[in-house]
């Protein structure tokens, strides 16, 4: 089923597009990774994506209707996020930071139910931090923080999930278990995933699907494995011929 | 912590409060023995000159102390979780420089066309003076609210607070050099601060609307726990920023206004009480610290007033000499903490 589409989405600020002519569309299930260099746009097209800032042309329809007509209440309930910042408070813990995902359903004060809370015990189990419930969230491993801001995505129950270089930080044995996270998300939940990431190898080998944003070219798409055959990976990330041939081995597997 | 835990902590400073209220009737140039101060409430003393010392003096004075603690430290408590910066307190929106910038046109202009100090006119002068501070206050605070509606970066924000802070600052400065020297007295013990200037005329409008601003927070507890994740992540969850942050400049520099207006211009009641609130109950949770910051408020300052009201210093002490006293170590220890 169809999520998210854009149509000649143009991205940036209000005199310079960053990004223009982008049309790709996101469906129940799938897990989209998001790669070009610093700078290309990556973190733009999330804020678009979270209406932080307004496309500069073109349209992104959620669930066909235009992205921008939800209120955002009805928007925290159609699309989580996750960033690279961190909250930063001396008293905050895990469960608190996991129960504002619940906000969004919650009355003017912010009570949570015994299903939220609920919720936020599910979310936590997921992705496997439960035990840190009673945390002072502060106090926990770069890797524990980014396993609780998803739980507080998970939470907010939305089927769009957008996360900003959740691998960022994370040593490799949690490389690999965040992409394993993600994808279970995706097929167990029928979320809607997309990334972004610097890590290209393994993008290629744990994910499906490429966004590519790159300076001066067009936005690109498509499966991993074509990208990578067609030489668009090649050209877009300037490789030289032995490393496309060795990633080309890589993904054989 | 344990719901029992923080029943017997806001119990505790409740207590502590009732103790200082009832201290602050009872000490000062004249003491005032403690069963008479209850006769006096009661009505049963009927000794003119006790009742009067309680009823126009004491009883004024703490209510102010009371009402003013709860609205600055609750202030303060807003401040930093919308810039989310431990060291934000109400003068960041530049509302006390704006309130002082009042006093300090209403001076100058009352000497340049009476020619005549403004302490020369007695009763209207305490009214003019309150007023000025008032409007200045309420000019600054449309400014900061213009900036916030029309951005969403915080550091912009309190960075425009603080040059419009200087800003009236110097312009207020410039007022005084050109001032009789007999205002620029008034005006330096206006700065200083202190409960006694509100009196029985005016407590009930200064209670009223004080009270009005501090229920309106309670409201805002939700939103204040979600902006602790940050901008971009409270924006996700359905906030939407410049209104939020637009009502939150509006209620704290509403309630800053009006103290400073009645009570001169009070220093790091709004910057530490918040910081003891969460020590004191190690939580982050703003359905918890807005009462607890309230009450903390009302006890700090219906202690300092004690404090500055103690025999020996006859006059009033000023009272941003005693909050700072005891609001700067607070802070030191609260950045030592915070930033190992």
């Amino acid at each position: 089923m169809e999520i998210l589409k854009t149509s000649a989405l143009s991205i940036g600020y209000e005199n310079k597009t960053v990004v223009s002519d982008i049309n790709v569309t996101l469906n129940e299930g799938d897990i989209i990774a998001l790669v070009g260099p610093n700078g290309a746009g990556k973190s733009t097209l999330f804020k678009t994506f979270s209406t932080h800032i307004k496309p500069v042309g073109g349209m992104i329809e959620l669930f066909g209707k235009n992205l921008m007509s939800y209120s955002p209440k009805e928007r925290a309930r159609l699309l989580g996020i996750v960033l690279t910042e961190r909250p930063d408070d001396m008293f905050l813990k895990v469960f608190d930071v996991v129960a504002t995902g619940r906000y969004p359903y919650t009355g003017m004060f912010g009570k949570l139910s015994e299903n939220d809370e609920n919720e936020i015990n599910v979310s936590l189990e997921l992705v496997g931090v439960n035990h840190l419930i009673d945390r002072v969230f502060n106090t926990l491993s770069d890797g524990e923080k980014q396993k609780v801001m998803i739980a507080k995505a998970i939470a907010q129950n939305t089927p769009v999930i957008m996360l900003d270089e959740p691998t960022a930080f994370l040593d490799y044995p949690s490389k690999i278990e965040l992409f394993s996270l993600l994808k279970k998300l995706a097929k167990e939940q029928k979320k809607a995933i997309l990334f972004s990431s610097h890590d290209l190898e393994l993008l290629l080998r744990y994910t499906d699907n490429l966004w590519i944003i790159a300076k001066n070219q067009p936005f690109a798409c498509g499966q991993s494995s074509e990208l990578l055959k067609n030489g668009i990976i090649k050209q877009y990330f300037g490789l030289k011929d032995a490393d496309n041939q060795y990633l080309m081995n890589e993904i054989k597997y | 912590m344990k719901n029992s835990k923080i029943v017997i902590g806001i119990a505790g400073i409740i207590l502590l409060g009732i103790v200082l209220f009832v201290l602050n009737l009872f000490v000062g140039s004249v003491m005032v023995p403690i069963e008479d101060i209850f006769k006096v409430l009661l009505k049963e003393n009927t000794d003119n000159t006790l009742s009067v010392i309680i009823f126009n003096y004491r009883l004024p004075q703490a209510l102010t102390a009371l009402l003013a603690g709860a609205a600055l430290a609750v202030a303060g408590l807003l401040m930093q979780t919308l810039f989310r910066n431990p060291l934000a307190d109400p003068s960041m929106l530049g509302i006390s420089s704006g309130a002082s910038l009042g006093v300090g046109i209403v001076i100058l202009l009352t000497g340049a066309i009476s020619g005549a100090a403004v302490s020369s006119f007695g009763w209207w002068s305490t009214i003019g003076v309150s007023l000025a501070a008032f409007i200045g206050a309420v000019l600054v605070l449309f400014v900061m609210l213009a900036f916030s509606s029309r951005m969403k970066n915080m550091t912009t924000l309190i960075i425009i607070g603080l040059m419009i802070a200087y800003l009236a600052g110097s312009i207020t400065d410039i007022l005084k050099f050109f001032s009789l020297k007999e205002d620029i007295h008034a005006f330096v013990i206006w700065g200083m601060g202190s409960f006694s200037g509100v009196g029985t005329s005016k407590i009930a409008i200064f209670a009223i609307s004080i009270i009005i601003g501090l229920i309106a927070i309670f409201f805002l507890s939700k939103n204040l726990n979600i902006l602790l994740l940050g901008e971009m992540y409270a924006e996700n969850l359905g906030i939407n920023i410049k209104r939020n942050s637009v009502i939150i400049i509006l209620i704290s520099g509403y309630l800053t206004a009006i103290v400073t207006a009645y009570c001169g211009p009070i220093a790091f009641v709004g910057l530490a009480m918040p910081h003891i609130a969460r020590f004191l109950f190690k939580s982050s949770d703003h359905r918890l610290l807005i009462p607890a910051t309230m009450l903390i408020g009302m006890d700090m300052a219906l202690f300092c007033n004690l404090i500055a009201r103690m025999p020996g210093f006859d006059g009033n002490l000023p009272i941003n000499a005693v909050t700072a006293f005891i609001g700067a170590p607070v802070v030191i220890s609260v950045i030592m903490k915070s930033k190992k």
